[in-house]
């Protein structure tokens, strides 16, 4: 039985802002809607790492949510894809180049998948998440790792530091 | 033999029968917020998917918890199928509930330990009154053999109403639907106890929640005694009651729940068992 046929019948969608406007994410919940109503295709947006298959990323980096956007897709079991959803997580968007922000999200993790707009409109959203169902039919069960913080996380009095992670790319930022 | 055909297929096949219903519930549910809805067999797409991910597991305790969840409800269903004792089959619930909490609390995630917590709370609040439901019928039947009560000629709707309206109130609770859906709440805490389990080990909670829906839906039918035409009327009667309450209600929190349950419920089921018992 080949059950990587059944991987597109039920994707389960974990939505993440990185610090976006918030215009991106009302379009995501637009989808839900009777208008769109996703959960035909059998999406369900579950808000728990470990039991998606499709990272949906809005908004841009910020240093406040690097590390948690890292460790967010690491929990995800494989076989997994990312869709960066807007302007803002695909570049920066408006926020690019400020004091406080990173960029795009495939500065951090691998993306599969770049929604434009600004910001994206439901119909773009569908077609871009049926877009990673068939990348994700391909892909494998082998690890897949974020492509930077690859620092691990420092025992420091009792407790986890992970203030140091990005120190390795920070020359790369300024 | 041909008493005993009927249960041991539902035994056998409740897993299936028990996907369908919630594939089945899914499509109702999106039809009254004027959705089309997932297709019916979803949950088995969704099961098969699952068997194809990479195996994460946190310890393996906490993987063999929650398989020995679904093994012992299935026992308890098993036991309640075939005529066993009603108390038992209580007590084989709550023991596979408890293998669950002990689930939550043996990870460190703090979301799990905060659904373990609500959900030893909502076992409180519906397990007194399933044990009064269960004294009552004993008060009946003279006996807590669910046998007996599945060959009654008068149906027990009949003789404690009371009771039947406690447990379409306590039902909610131990299905997880609004608004007492405290314990799983998928927005506020993901998923409480099953927060952890991913892959191979999560199917095995998602498919106890499917067994679940068996035993419930069981526990009404037994109001029915030997009168299917009744009892799948009842069953019909409470799926879609407990659908338009889950899609129509918002969730309250913990201690309005308990209030409720204790205060609502079982006192209903407590004036049933003092009338049962006067009688």
């Amino acid at each position: 039985m080949n059950l990587a046929a059944y991987r597109k019948k039920s994707p389960w969608i974990l939505h993440y802002n990185a610090g976006g406007c918030n215009g991106c994410d009302i379009e995501i919940l637009a989808c839900l809607s009777p208008k769109y109503d996703i959960e035909r295709f059998g999406m369900i947006n579950t808000g728990n790492p470990k039991q998606s298959d499709i990272l949906l990323v809005t908004g841009p980096v910020t240093k406040r949510s690097r590390e948690r956007l890292v460790e967010i897709y690491a929990q995800m079991p494989e076989p997994k894809v990312v869709i960066s959803c807007g302007a803002c997580a695909s570049t920066g968007g408006v926020f690019r180049g400020m004091y406080n922000c990173e960029g795009g999200i495939d500065q951090f993790i691998p993306v599969d998948v770049y929604v434009c707009g600004c910001g994206t409109r439901p119909e773009q959203i569908i077609d871009g998440v049926v877009q990673a169902l068939a990348i994700l039919e391909k892909k494998t069960k082998a690890l897949e790792e974020p492509v930077q913080l690859k620092r691990a996380a420092k025992q420091e009095e009792g407790q986890l530091n992970r203030r140091e992670l990005a120190d390795d790319i920070k020359p790369l930022l300024t | 033999m041909n008493d005993y055909l009927i249960p041991v297929l539902l035994i056998v096949l409740a897993p299936v029968i028990g996907g369908l219903v919630y594939g089945f519930e899914r499509i109702v549910k999106a039809r009254m917020q004027r959705r089309i809805g997932p297709p019916l067999l979803q949950p088995f797409y969704d099961f098969l998917k699952l068997a194809d991910k990479r195996q994460m597991m946190v310890h393996s305790t906490h993987a063999f918890l929650g398989i020995m969840h679904f093994v012992s409800l299935w026992f308890a269903l098993a036991v309640l199928l075939l005529g066993g004792d009603l108390i038992l089959v209580i007590f084989l619930h709550l023991l596979s509930t408890a293998l669950l909490i002990l689930a939550g609390y043996s990870t460190r995630s703090i979301f799990s330990h905060l659904g373990a917590n609500r959900m030893a709370i909502s076992v409180l609040a519906y397990e007194p009154v399933l044990i009064i439901i269960a004294v009552s019928i004993f008060m009946i039947n003279g006996s807590f053999d669910t046998a007996l009560v599945f060959a009654g000629n008068e149906p027990l709707l009949y003789k404690m109403p009371l009771a039947f309206i406690a447990l379409l109130l306590v039902l909610p609770i131990k299905l997880k639907k609004s608004p007492f859906d405290v314990a799983e709440a998928h927005q506020e805490i993901t998923g409480g106890v099953e927060l952890e389990f991913s892959g191979l080990f999560f199917e095995a909670v998602y498919t106890a929640k499917w067994l679940d829906y068996i035993f419930c839906y069981t526990l009404v039918f037994l109001f029915a005694g030997s009168n299917i035409l009744l009892g799948l009327g009842l069953m019909a009667f409470t799926f879609l009651y407990l659908n338009a309450l889950d899609n129509s209600s918002a969730r309250v929190n913990y201690k309005q729940m308990l209030r409720f349950s204790l205060g609502v419920a079982f006192t209903l089921a407590f004036i049933n068992l003092i009338i049962n018992s006067l009688l």
